[in-house]
């Protein structure tokens, strides 16, 4: 019996357990194989991830959002690769053809089981009945869509969504088109005029992904991406005061400034410490000061325009922090 | 500069952003992706680079720069929203000079990030706003090879059962990259580095010579790779596909090496835009009042909860050592493969453009202080483009790369999987959809062709990848779910206006205004 899965299942919690195999020496392998993929695109996906910082506006909908149809009244299946392990279909029938299947097989309908069957047709040219095996994969009839474990990478698939009957008869729907999934590591086809000895691919093949002599992966730091991914650590988050990437507990921080604030002839000269402020057009103006702890003696002094008169005044401020 | 090295480099840098314009809003808060990596990540790159022109500096270095992104650089109205931008921040920075006056610690951070936005503004007139030019000269130069991209960055693999929007994402890009660039591309970095065996024909007819893959791409290419991923291969097609080295991947994020994640580099999560008083920071934030990054930060990484103020000093001298570092390993590398592989090593190493700059502060740092010591420092490594490298090696295995993409998992998972799997239902009935309105109409004119032009350009906006990014990794998913749907929707009532021969003209009008990328496009490359 195949291994499946419903679309709407939530993925993350179940991955782990759908890899499993029977077979110990499989599950090892498997083990072994979802390191190496864990390892692959990770931190690809953290700096993409990373791009899209900002944080999520809170828009109210300006008007109610056409939406676009459940489905295009068509029988049709649709089938892609995932990966080299699993397949993802899509589908949907009319009403119709529902219908008409149900007058034509009367009862048997009733007892019919919705089938997604599964064929091997690697190598062949697929005629609906020579394919090397096949599989089948008993759906719910609301279903529309699947991800399919064909357990074997490197092979070509085909799927049928049909039913089967009571008494094992299976009668095709609609037929998907036929993919290629990948091959999970090295070809064995090797070539005469590029031939290279299995000792030397093996190294290469290690080399490849990383694992050579002179660099020594980073486990903490893939830890760090890896966490950073999933936790939604690079996610900005709705509260705008919250600090991403680290959940911490119960926290206060508080920072003093300092404004200070006058006005004077609107041509007038204004310093605050030496240095020259801009004036507003009314002659106001307004600095605002980190203030840390210690004494600040803040001179500020306007000079006139074209006259030799000035006025400074200067406040002084202890700060303290307990 | 003819010196007996060993081997070769290929820095690759992928710069991509999906098409985030919104000219009915004042302020739309996803345009800071943007507005945000152009003063961060794509002006100090092109300050880099023109740095080491100017110094003679002989250097290689390929950057993709993706269709979508090139087209907002070449957008008058987000160039003037730029400007805007970065005058606010220049407001900003010289407020903080002054609240900074008593904190000698911050003082200094906030004097150089005022003249950091001065320079950016600077080099942002210098080329009238138009960002893809520096980039042109630069290849102009024979220094930067520009390669193309899908044309909205669509995700190749999940559009198999639709081959003509594979073409039409492949052409539009060759295209527009032509009419920027003036001349043909040469290479391309497949969105996402997304293959599925047979692109390379497509590839071939829109005249491009290579792609790159992941490292399992071509190891697990058939016939076995003699050379591993330190050769290209050539596909059936003849188009050679250069595979990205692992190693030295790792070694921009190895905590053991200490880059990105290094103890002096600074924070990217403490900015100013979070920490300071709501009002005072209120003018520099989203009108709304939603707190953003205003990209001024003050921390470095420290390792601690408790940050320390950043120090460009010591980052700078960080850099340096990390610069030296990577040389040294791949000069290591180099004089270990040669050793065994009797064929001087090609060794690709492409990033995100945006990890440098704008995820990692002194990335572009690094990355020109690495390429000055390649230059200067040693004889064993030679940096090179693809191109380059082709002609000098002409001679390669024919081999078939597997599907593969440099995603999570290194297959389609990141964008097939249950938040973002309903989409692909409705993207291939528009594709098929799309197919059917060129077949019906071969040789459109007028209002009609503007209808089918702006169907396809609907079309691949629905078909960024980045959209079925955000909805699985959960930031932004409102937004990602709106744009699929509303280029959907448009797409869906123009075929349908289209078939029932009732164009509404002013509707057209209106979207061809929102949707204005890639103003010369030809509907019929959908086939």
């Amino acid at each position: 019996m195949a291994r499946l899965r419903r679309t709407k299942s939530k993925l993350k919690s179940t991955r782990a357990k759908d890899r499993k195999r029977p077979v110990s020496k499989a599950r090892v392998a498997a083990a072994k194989r979802e390191e190496k993929q864990e390892l692959l695109g990770t931190y690809e996906t953290a700096v993409v991830k990373a791009k899209f910082f900002t944080p999520e506006p809170q828009r109210p909908a300006r008007r109610v959002m056409e939406e676009l149809p459940a489905g295009y009244n068509e029988d049709k299946i649709i089938l892609q690769v995932r990966d080299p392990w699993w397949l993802h279909a899509y589908w949907e029938l009319r009403q119709e053809t529902m219908d008409g299947l149900r007058r034509r097989l009367g009862d048997a309908f009733h007892a019919a089981r919705m089938v997604l069957r599964v064929y091997d047709v690697s190598y062949i040219i697929f005629n609906g009945s020579n394919a090397n095996s096949f599989f089948d994969i008993e759906i719910n009839p609301d279903a529309n869509s699947w991800y399919i474990d064909t357990k074997g990478p490197g092979r070509s698939w085909c799927v049928d969504l049909g039913l089967r009957l009571a008494n094992g008869k299976f009668i095709t729907i609609v037929r998907s088109n036929t993919v290629h999934t990948p091959i999970e590591g090295p070809s064995w086809v090797t070539d005469e005029e590029w031939m290279v000895p299995d000792d030397i691919f093996a190294k290469l093949y290690g080399m490849g992904f990383g694992l050579g002599q002179s660099s020594p992966v980073g486990k903490a730091w893939q830890e760090r991406a890896k966490k950073a991914l999933f936790s939604g650590a690079l996610s900005s988050g709705a509260s705008p005061v919250k600090k991403p990437l680290k959940e911490k507990k119960f926290w206060l921080v508080v920072n003093t400034e300092l404004i200070v604030y006058g006005a004077t002839e609107p041509d007038a000269k204004v310093t605050v410490q030496g240095r020259p402020v801009e004036l507003r057009p009314d002659g106001t103006f307004t600095l605002r000061f980190a203030l840390p702890d210690g004494k600040q003696v803040i001179a500020v002094k306007a000079a006139a325009a074209g006259k030799d008169e000035e006025r400074v005044i200067t406040p002084v401020i202890n700060k303290e922090t307990r | 500069m003819p010196k007996t090295y060993q081997g070769y480099l290929a820095i690759v840098l992928h710069s991509h952003l999906p098409y985030v314009r919104h000219p009915d809003y004042e302020d739309f808060l996803e345009e800071d992706w943007f507005y945000e990596a152009v003063t961060e990540t794509y002006i100090p790159l092109i300050d880099a680079l023109a740095r080491l022109i100017n110094d003679k500096v002989d250097f290689r270095i390929t950057i993709g720069l993706s269709p979508t992104l090139v087209a907002m650089f070449l957008d008058p109205l987000l160039q003037s929203r730029y400007l805007n931008h970065i005058n606010k921040l220049i407001e900003l920075a010289h407020k903080e000079v002054e609240r900074t006056r008593w904190q000698p610690e911050f003082h200094h951070l906030a004097v150089m990030y005022l003249n950091n936005f001065y320079r950016a503004r600077e080099t942002f007139r210098r080329y009238g706003g138009n960002l893809a030019q520096p980039f042109k000269d630069f290849q102009d130069l024979g220094k930067v090879e520009i390669v193309t991209c899908g044309a909205t960055h669509g995700y190749l693999p999940l559009l198999e059962v639709m081959r003509p929007s594979v073409r039409a994402q492949v052409k539009v890009a060759a295209d527009h990259y032509e009419k920027t660039f003036g001349r043909r591309p040469r290479g391309i970095w497949l969105p996402e580095c997304g293959y599925y065996p047979g692109y390379d024909e497509i590839l071939k007819e829109a005249g491009i010579k290579y792609f790159f893959s992941d490292a399992h791409g071509v190891l697990h290419a058939t016939p076995r790779p003699k050379y591993g991923v330190f050769a290209p291969i050539y596909c059936k097609s003849g188009v050679a596909c250069f595979a990205r080295d692992l190693e030295s991947a790792k070694q921009v994020w190895s905590s053991i090496e200490g880059y990105p994640g290094d103890y002096n580099y600074r924070e990217f999560y403490r900015d100013i835009g979070f920490d300071l008083d709501y009002e005072y920071i209120k003018p520099y934030i989203h009108p709304d009042g939603i707190r953003i990054n205003t990209g001024i930060k003050y921390y470095r990484i420290t390792g601690s909860e408790h940050k320390q103020p950043y120090s460009p000093h010591l980052a700078r001298e960080k850099a340096a050592e990390h610069a030296g570092n990577f040389m040294f390993n791949r000069e290591k590398q180099i004089e270990h493969l040669a050793g065994f592989l009797q064929r001087k090593p090609i060794i690709v190493s492409p990033y995100d453009a945006e990890l440098y700059g704008h995820w990692w502060y002194e990335g572009v740092m690094w990355l020109e202080l690495l390429l000055r010591k390649i230059y200067f420092d040693q004889k064993t490594i030679r940096t090179i483009t693809p191109s380059e490298y082709l002609t000098e090696n002409p001679r390669n295995q024919v081999s078939t790369p597997s599907l593969s993409s440099w995603g999570w998992k290194g297959y389609s998972e990141m964008w097939l999987q249950g938040p973002n799997d309903w989409i692909y239902r409705h993207l291939h009935k528009a594709s098929e959809r799309m197919t059917e309105l060129v077949k019906s109409f071969p040789s459109a004119e007028g209002l009609l062709r503007r209808a089918l032009n702006q169907a396809l350009r609907e079309l691949l906006l629905a078909q960024s990848s980045d959209w079925a990014f955000i909805m699985a990794t959960g930031t932004h998913v409102p937004y990602a779910v709106k744009r699929t749907k509303d280029h959907l929707l448009r797409f869906t009532r123009l075929f349908e206006d289209i078939k029932s021969n009732y164009i509404d003209e002013n509707w057209l009008a209106d979207i061809e205004y929102r949707d204005n990328i890639f103003p010369d496009i030809d509907y019929r490359v959908h086939q």
